[in-house]
């Protein structure tokens, strides 16, 4: 008697996983699915967890990282910033949401504006943390050509606490893409004064290099405008602007070395130079 | 054939933590012929109640047999003619007693027809007219174990099985139930009951078993276990207080202006009466007394 | 026969108990005050109340189902009444199903006085019948009934308390149970893999009967996919009362 029964509670249940795997291969979960229209916001969902809202934000997160690999699903990113703010919301604290879910958003999605937005929130939250405004600083930089806002982000993780070195070279960088030559060149002094090791020491003479240089060319190009207002022609050579007065000395590369000077652009060149600007 | 039969039944239950096992019935026989009272006597613990339930299917045993009416215990068909009060019954508080008894007539997939009125019937039958209507909830412990009979009988069964019938009756309703199971019995059914009341046991059953420890200690006609001669006299008098008694060597209760004493034998009996009257008291009453069924019941338990 | 005298049995008992009516009433008492929560909100006003007032009527009707199936079972057994019950003619098959078919028919009661106050309560406040919700409602019904087998096969063996645990973890796990489907293809020991596969199988998958969404939002709800749910819930269903029939013939009744 007993054994009939248990044979047909096998069977039920087999049929049952069979009725199940039929309604899969028919329902697509995910793909169209309005499916997040009802998951509440990150403070409601607070009180609805009763406590256990990093438990909460743990299960979320793992969820969505399954959700995000699923990359046959085109509309997946229709919800990713609320769910990543209603996870960040459960427990601002828990640090991997801010980076995992700005490198769903940016290096996935390719909405590098949610990305940020994402990781200043994460720096807001955790303010011992530069990595947020690092990461940040390079979505703008890269990928949204923002030399301002990359500025404002670096400059922002290169104070936090603890911060490496290289986050503020990567300020002065953007300063000088700023084309804020004079403060760029005073902070490139500093960082080549406290310079450790010496990838920064070559790193702050590379950037000075440059720096001299570009003032240097806005000077003789200054220069030779005024020149060529009088005379009406280039000067042959830097040391005519010297002899006209409008130079007080020819001006001389980092390493106290001769520009090249071109009569026919009325420019100079340098022995180096770092394309950075035109790179951009 | 006989109506209920257990052979060589044993049961045991695991302990709180399922290592060991405690045995509980350690092989039990008895047989119940058909159409006579049977009393089921045992202290608390001995195993009354689990043989009962292994009789009713409500457990099953871990070696041994019942057959009820030639049918295996515990079978549909042996339940199909089987009444069952049980201990303390509980019933469900929102019905009535009616609706009890009409729920108990579904269960037994009685015609509606007949099952009304035997619903009448049975609410006559155990003294519950007028107050038929009654919540079980709110029923007193008497109306209650009134109305566990009246489910017991609704579809009229050929074996009653009784489980401390008479706890919760007063005096009369104790009465009523002694005239309606020998009724009963006149009616030709079985009742096997157990009980602790050994007074109430000893006016209705024809035999009788005792259960100690998980074993029959015994079992028998109820005539045959008392009836030994006579066991004792006891000798009602006055007149003489606990000294004087003493004096003349009683062992004396007193019972306010009498004294009570227990004689073993005939001949010692003449030596005290005539010591009474020599120390000028007087001799109200004489009586022989059998064992009673208690005294059975307490030598078992004291061996 | 038998079987509808303990379901009507069943039935009787849970309609008398207090708690019934309470979490009827505030399944009603939430669903209305979605009136409140409609004025919140910008625009659409239909739309939130029916949300908030389904979601309110699913949450109540699920711990409905949860406590009454596992109190009545329970409830026997420490009130002794089980003893009587089961000596009488009725195989434990016979009792088990009685009392789903009791629990059952409450929940019927239950949901179908919710359901509707729901739409007097829609029609008075919006002037409109929505008859989409009665799918939603059928489906509903469904996934009770799963989750009252669910708490009958517990309650055959064990506690209340724990009775109550276990069905309301399966009733959470089964509700999120679809996004194992994705999660299972995804592990790569193949144990795991497989155990994955196994549970998400063998657990009730209830996202199915969800179907507040579709009613709401008046996407298309095609009839296939309703009985295929139906169709799977009901035969899920089967299955648990199989298993808690097996489970209790062999209880013993101390």
């Amino acid at each position: 008697m007993q054994a009939k029964s248990l044979a047909l509670f096998l069977a039920l249940i087999l049929a049952a996983g069979a009725l199940q795997f039929h309604y899969d291969t028919r329902v697509e979960y995910f793909a169209d699915r309005p499916a997040f229209v009802t998951l509440p916001d990150g403070d409601t969902l607070r009180i609805l967890s009763f406590g256990y809202r990093n438990l909460a934000a743990d299960i979320l997160f793992i969820w969505a990282v399954q959700f995000y690999s699923a990359t046959h699903l085109t509309n997946r990113f229709d919800y990713v910033e609320h769910i990543f703010n209603v996870i960040t919301d459960l427990n601002p604290r828990f640090k991997a949401p801010y980076l995992v879910g700005s490198w769903i958003m940016g290096l996935e999605g390719k909405r590098f504006r949610m990305a940020i937005r994402l990781l200043e929130k994460g720096a807001r939250n955790n303010p011992e943390e530069w990595i947020f405004e690092y990461d940040a600083g390079f979505y703008a930089h890269r990928e949204l050509k923002d030399v301002d806002l990359a500025e404002k982000l670096f400059k922002r993780a290169a104070a936090r606490p603890n911060a490496p070195q290289l986050i503020r070279r990567k300020w002065a960088h953007m300063v000088y893409m700023q084309d804020n030559l004079e403060y760029a060149y005073q902070l490139w002094k500093e960082l080549e004064r406290t310079a450790t090791d010496q990838l920064a020491r070559d790193s702050a003479f590379h950037h000075l290099y440059q720096i001299d240089f570009e003032r240097d060319r806005l000077r003789v190009e200054r220069a030779v405008r005024a020149f060529r207002k009088r005379f009406g022609r280039h000067p042959a050579e830097l040391e005519e602007l010297v002899r006209r007065g409008i130079l007080t000395a020819v001006p001389r590369d980092y390493q106290s070395r001769e520009y090249i000077y071109d009569p026919r652009t009325g420019t100079i060149t340098a022995r180096r130079d770092y394309k950075w600007k035109s790179s951009y | 054939m006989a109506a209920i039969e257990i052979r060589g039944l044993e049961k045991s239950y695991p302990s709180t933590f399922g290592t060991r096992r405690i045995p509980v019935l350690r092989g039990i026989d008895l047989s119940v012929e058909a159409g006579e009272i049977y009393g089921f006597l045992g202290p608390n613990g001995a195993g009354k109640t689990t043989t009962i339930k292994c009789i009713l299917g409500l457990l099953t045993p871990d070696k041994g047999e019942i057959r009820l009416l030639g049918r295996e215990s515990g079978s549909l068909e042996s339940r199909k003619r089987l009444g069952f009060l049980p201990e303390n019954p509980y019933f469900y508080e929102y019905l009535s007693i009616r609706e009890l008894f009409d729920f108990t007539g579904r269960l037994f997939n009685m015609a509606p027809a007949r099952r009304r009125a035997r619903v009448d019937e049975v609410v006559h039958l155990v003294g519950l007219e007028g107050r038929e209507n009654t919540k079980l909830g709110k029923c007193s412990k008497g109306m209650i174990q009134r109305a566990g009979l009246g489910q017991a009988l609704v579809h009229d069964p050929e074996v009653l099985i009784l489980d401390e019938p008479f706890s919760g009756l007063d005096p009369v309703g104790r009465k009523e139930l002694r005239d309606l199971v020998l009724s009963l019995k006149q009616a030709g059914r079985t009742i096997f009951f157990s009980s602790h009341i050994l007074q109430d046991m000893e006016l209705m059953v024809d035999r009788v078993a005792i259960i100690l420890g998980g074993r029959i200690s015994r079992e028998g006609h109820l005539d045959e276990l008392v009836s030994r001669t006579v066991r004792y006299y006891e000798l009602v008098f006055e007149g003489l207080d606990e000294k004087a008694a003493a004096g003349i060597g009683l062992d004396v209760i007193r019972r306010g202006e009498r004294m009570i004493a227990r004689v073993e034998t005939l001949e010692e009996i003449n030596q005290k009466i005539r010591a009474v009257h020599g120390a000028s008291g007087r001799v109200v009453a004489m009586t022989p007394l059998k064992l009673t069924l208690e005294d059975i019941f307490m030598e078992e338990v004291a061996r | 026969m038998r079987l509808m005298a303990i379901a009507r049995n069943t039935f009787r008992e849970a309609v008398r108990h207090k708690v019934f009516y309470l979490l009827i009433f505030f399944g009603m008492f939430f669903a209305f005050s979605s009136r409140f929560v409609s004025m919140l909100s910008v625009g659409d006003h239909k739309k939130v109340l029916m949300d908030v007032g389904l979601a309110a009527i699913h949450f109540f009707s699920v711990l409905v189902a949860i406590f009454t199936g596992i109190n009545l079972v329970y409830k026997e057994i420490e009130k002794k009444t089980i003893y009587n019950i089961l000596s009488k003619p009725i195989t434990r098959g016979e009792f088990v199903l009685g009392k789903f078919t009791g629990l059952a028919l409450t929940l019927l009661a239950a949901l179908g006085s919710m359901a509707v106050m729901f739409f007097l309560f829609l029609f008075v406040t919006t002037g409109s019948f929505e008859p989409r919700c009665l799918v939603f409602f059928a489906l509903l019904y469904i996934e009770l009934l799963v989750i009252t087998s669910l708490s009958l096969v517990f309650s055959s063996f064990s506690t209340p308390i724990l009775s109550s645990i276990f069905t309301i973890t399966i009733y959470l796990v089964g509700s999120v149970l679809w996004t194992f489907q994705e999660f299972k293809t995804r592990l790569h020991e193949p144990f795991s893999r497989y155990l994955a596969t196994g549970l998400y199988y063998l657990l009730p998958n209830l996202d199915k009967f969800n179907i507040k969404n579709e009613i709401v939002l008046q996407t298309p709800l095609p009839a296939a996919r309703v009985l295929a749910a139906a169709a799977y819930g009901l035969v899920y269903v089967a299955a648990l009362l199989t298993l808690a029939v097996v489970i209790f013939r062999r209880r013993e009744l101390k």
